[in-house]
């Protein structure tokens, strides 16, 4: 029965591996092709299947005059957005959940919960609800094709995510720490910088992972709210698709997209070895 | 210098945490809270630190008004029932934290962590980390960090009750030698505790607390010998003194139809009435002749027996001094020590005591 | 505690998400009582006309409704299974247990529309690989372009995509419970199947529930599979609600019915979620 239950989990593991990785590796093979190895049917194993080239990957540096694709420029753009509007949702998201597991608020039938749900609640909030209006609010305010609108809307998109992870890690650090701090002479800002804020980084790496996650992977509103002078990475790798698609520096481009997302994974996984995951995200 | 509060109190969602407390206290002294798990005993320590603002009543200190004070800037100290340390640095960064924050010379601040070390026989464990320290240790930081900056009133909220037991004994007598010291460099210390041995032990004055209010403030000889009422004998005596609802007519103590008892000398002025009678467990004996009872159990406790009997609608505990095996539901004779009983009127008021009643 | 500075931790962070949230849904409260479209621009006042439209005369609204309702549970529903199997299967001992931690986490870190480019190709009707394969046994399914098949193209790639973000969650609740009622089901001599039947499922119950909402909330705003994957086709037969407003709205410009459409199905979303997490909470907790 054992050996039986092993089998079993062994192979469902694998077949999902496999699952998971073919992708890749498709794209891995694809990008080393050309038309003709593309447009002959489906084929997989360099040398052996077709023979392989770099022009996928070499369009990626070539600059558009030259006939390539510029990669490098939206992946910038790109890394900035996501940074920035973590760093913003991060620093604010840690602040307001401070204060929503510290203190009591109450203004007519509003309470911590109804706060809390508020900015959580900023998630079921569809996309396309917001592109219109911000569509016209960014083109008032001549924010419309830049990075700074951009940030804007994700610290909307992310904030929400700091916020939950936030609240759930403060609640479970003791509220008689804090109270130390005070009787200990600090003041409720230094009580915060001194001594809660050291002891939250866990709490805040977590956030600021899943702020990276969501943040990079948005699709939407950068196709929305931008079109010329700033380009984010999936618009950009989108806007192949949408010509005579070049599988070959599509999957390149995807392939490089993806890399840095994958060190974070690393991360998560390191942190929910450790159990710092489980408490922040019950 | 003096602490006083009066009339304080708070109240939650229509339940009291402090009803109307008022009591004075003095530097050099040792006061110990003595009551049960939510009487509102941590929220009087928290209260006097500042962490919490009552709804009426006023804080005094030296006479002048304390409330106006904000937590840090009260000299208070206070140590939790939770073993509380900054995670995020080591043992001397702990103790010296709260100096460091008052901008204290470097080489003072060295000088003074180094003795709250000492006497908290910490001294080599400057560079570990909280987290490497057992749970006593962790609590002495805490009372070292809270010795180190020298505060006027030094709050102890249950700071044993989370150590097992022989560590709980040990602490306990070097905590005293710290604490006389600590109050004889006038200090105030407020202790708490749900332990009646722990506050009988640390001598002082105790204030008996239940469900927000103060029920008796008084030495803790005068709180063992004459407690105020049933409520003050149940919480300051472990096991709780039994109590019994009797009868005198004349001439005799009638618990039951079986259990009549003689008149003892210090119930003489009492008049014929129903009262509620107490016995501490020390008071029952197994000697002859005596009622008979029924063994409902039998628990011993290091070189004691806690004994608790029944006999029809009367169920009473009693303490031996020795280790002995007992039969559920066998049949002994238990004999009260009449010298030894309390007379309780019916609102539960100390009517007569064998040690000549309230002062 | 309590002290008279605590709004300057909230509000900043109030004030920014208050700030720029209240333009956009002020916006498009007053945008969906208004007839404002590519022909005539305009903040004009229809009442509720909009609306009415929408209850009376927009089958395709609903259908779009109905399909998203059951692309998000189907989707959802699998990702839980298949999320919660592969967390119990690496949650113990395990040869490396670090690498396939690692490999299942991975799909969630990429960007779900790019990687739907690349599923695009891998589903490709002729130049693909899975037609490559089945073509071995003389099939040639259309994945991409037939009604009923486009759908669970679209299943297929959100399972890929997202089922790590359940395995997260539901492996970060595994590592979190407590060990003691393992051990005495252990020395009860419950067998692995008792011991999750009678143990570890219902500890799970809280956080399953968690994870399955936060799943839900997510999985209804598909948008950006569909676009890419099948536009919405063949027809509408894999069109969401997300999609048709966006077609409404950005591609027909029809600024005033979409939003009027943004609205009813956002306060559709909330009651309905609302409403499961209920209902996820009363099953869960009972059995």
């Amino acid at each position: 029965m054992h050996t039986f239950y092993v089998t079993l989990k062994y192979t469902a593991v694998t077949l999902w591996s496999m699952f998971v990785i073919a992708p890749f590796l498709w794209a891995l093979s694809t990008s080393f092709k050309d038309f003709n190895s593309v447009t002959s049917g489906a084929t997989y194993i360099p040398w052996v299947d077709f023979e392989p080239t770099l022009e996928g990957w070499r369009v990626l540096l070539r600059s558009p005059a030259q006939g390539g694709v510029n990669i490098v420029e939206p992946y910038l753009n790109s890394i900035f957005v996501t940074c920035f509007a973590s760093l913003i949702s991060i620093a604010l998201g840690t602040l307001a959940a401070y204060a929503l597991s510290r203190f009591t608020f109450k203004a007519g039938f509003i309470r911590n919960d109804d706060i809390t749900f508020f900015f959580i609640s900023q998630r079921i909030m569809p996309p396309v609800v917001l592109a219109i209006p911000f569509f016209i609010m960014l083109g008032k305010l001549g924010l419309l094709d830049t990075l700074f609108g951009l940030v804007m809307v994700y610290v909307v998109l992310l904030m929400p995510i700091a916020v939950w992870i936030m609240v759930d890690f403060f609640n479970k650090v003791p509220i008689e720490i804090d109270e130390t701090a005070l009787i200990d002479g600090c003041n409720p800002y230094q009580a915060f910088y001194k001594v809660v804020l050291p002891n939250s980084i866990p709490g805040m790496v977590v956030a600021g992972l899943f702020c990276m996650i969501f943040g990079w992977t948005d699709f939407f509103f950068a196709f929305i709210l931008t079109f010329t002078e700033v380009q984010l990475l999936p618009v950009a790798i989108v806007s192949l698709n949408s010509s005579i698609t070049p599988w070959w520096s599509l999957s390149a481009a995807a392939l490089v997209s993806v890399a840095p997302l994958i060190v974070v994974a690393f991360i998560v996984e390191r942190y929910l070895s450790k159990g710092n995951l489980s408490g922040a995200l019950k | 210098m003096s602490l006083r509060a009066s009339h304080l109190t708070l109240n939650r969602e229509n339940e009291f945490y402090l009803n109307d407390v008022s009591f004075e206290m003095l530097p050099g002294k040792i006061y110990t809270i003595i009551g049960r798990t939510l009487s509102g005993k941590t929220t009087l320590l928290k209260t006097i630190a500042g962490l919490i603002t009552q709804d009426s009543g006023e804080l005094l200190f030296n006479g002048s008004n304390f409330d106006a004070i904000p937590v840090w800037k009260r000299q208070v100290a206070m140590v939790y029932q939770q073993f509380i340390n900054y995670p995020h640095l080591n043992v001397y960064e702990n103790v010296a934290f709260p100096l460091k924050q008052r901008k204290i010379l470097a080489t003072e601040i060295d000088k003074r962590v180094k003795q709250a070390l000492d006497q908290v026989g910490l001294i080599g464990f400057e560079k570990r980390k909280i987290q490497a320290l057992s749970g006593g240790q962790q609590q002495r930081v805490a009372l070292a960090r809270s010795l180190v900056k020298d505060a006027n009133i030094l709050l102890l909220d249950e700071p044993l009750v989370n150590l097992d037991y022989k560590l709980r004994e040990q602490l306990r007598e070097e905590f005293k030698k710290i604490f006389n010291s600590k109050a004889s460099e006038n200090a105030i210390l407020i202790y708490s505790t749900t332990d009646p041995v722990e506050a009988m032990q640390l001598g002082g004055e105790i204030l008996v607390m239940d469900e927000g209010r103060i029920l008796q403030q008084a030495s803790a000889k005068e709180i063992y010998e004459n407690p105020k009422t049933t409520k003050v004998a149940e919480i300051t005596n472990d096991p709780a003194m039994n109590l019994f609802s009797g009868n005198i007519v004349g001439g005799k103590v009638i618990l039951n139809s079986t259990i009549q008892l003689n008149l003892p000398a210090h119930f003489l002025e009492l008049p014929n009435g129903a009262y509620t009678f107490g016995l501490r467990a020390s008071g029952i004996t197994l000697d002859k002749p005596g009622f008979p009872f029924q063994v409902e159990l039998a628990e011993i406790s290091g070189s004691e027996t806690f004994l608790h009997l029944g006999q029809e609608e009367i169920h009473v505990v009693g303490l031996l001094d020795a280790v002995k095996n007992f039969d559920i539901g066998e049949t002994v004779s238990a004999c009260f020590d009449i010298e030894k009983l309390y007379a309780f009127g019916s609102d539960g008021n100390l009517m007569s005591s064998p040690y000549g009643g309230l002062n | 505690m309590n002290f008279k500075h605590k709004y300057m931790f909230l509000l900043p962070g109030l004030l920014v998400l208050l700030g720029i949230l209240i333009f956009p849904i002020g916006f498009t409260v007053r945008l969906s009582l208004s007839s404002w479209d590519s022909f005539f621009p305009g903040l004009d006042f229809i009442g509720l006309e909009n609306y009415v439209r929408l209850f009376t005369d927009d089958a395709r609204f609903w259908e779009s409704f109905q399909r998203l309702s059951f692309l998000s549970i189907t989707t959802v529903f699998l990702q839980y299974i298949l999320g919660f199997s592969l967390a119990l299967m690496v949650w113990k001992e395990i040869v490396f247990q670090r690498f396939f931690r690692v490999l299942f986490l991975i799909p969630m870190m990429t960007t779900p529309v790019i990687m739907t480019v690349i599923w695009k190709t891998v589903f490709h009707e002729s130049l693909g690989p899975v037609n490559d394969f089945f073509s071995l046994f003389g099939m040639t399914p259309l994945w991409l372009s037939s009604e009923g098949l486009s759908k669970v193209t679209v299943i297929i790639v959100e399972v890929w995509q997202w089922t790590p973000f359940m395995f997260l969650l539901l492996l970060a609740g595994l590592l979190s419970l407590p060990k003691e009622p393992f051990l005495a089901a252990s020395i009860d001599g419950a067998g692995p199947i008792r011991k999750f039947v009678y143990v570890t499922f219902p500890l799970m119950a809280p956080i399953s529930i968690g994870a399955i909402i936060i799943r839900l909330i997510e999985a209804s705003k598909i948008m950006d599979t569909v676009y890419v994957l099948t536009s919405g086709g063949p027809g509408t037969s894999s069109e969401t609600s997300s999609f048709y407003i966006f077609i409404k709205g950005l591609r027909e410009f029809q600024f005033g019915y979409s939003a009027a459409l943004s609205l009813t199905y956002l306060i559709i979303m909330i009651i309905s979620l609302t409403v499961i997490a209920k209902m996820l909470v009363k099953l869960m907790i009972r059995s």
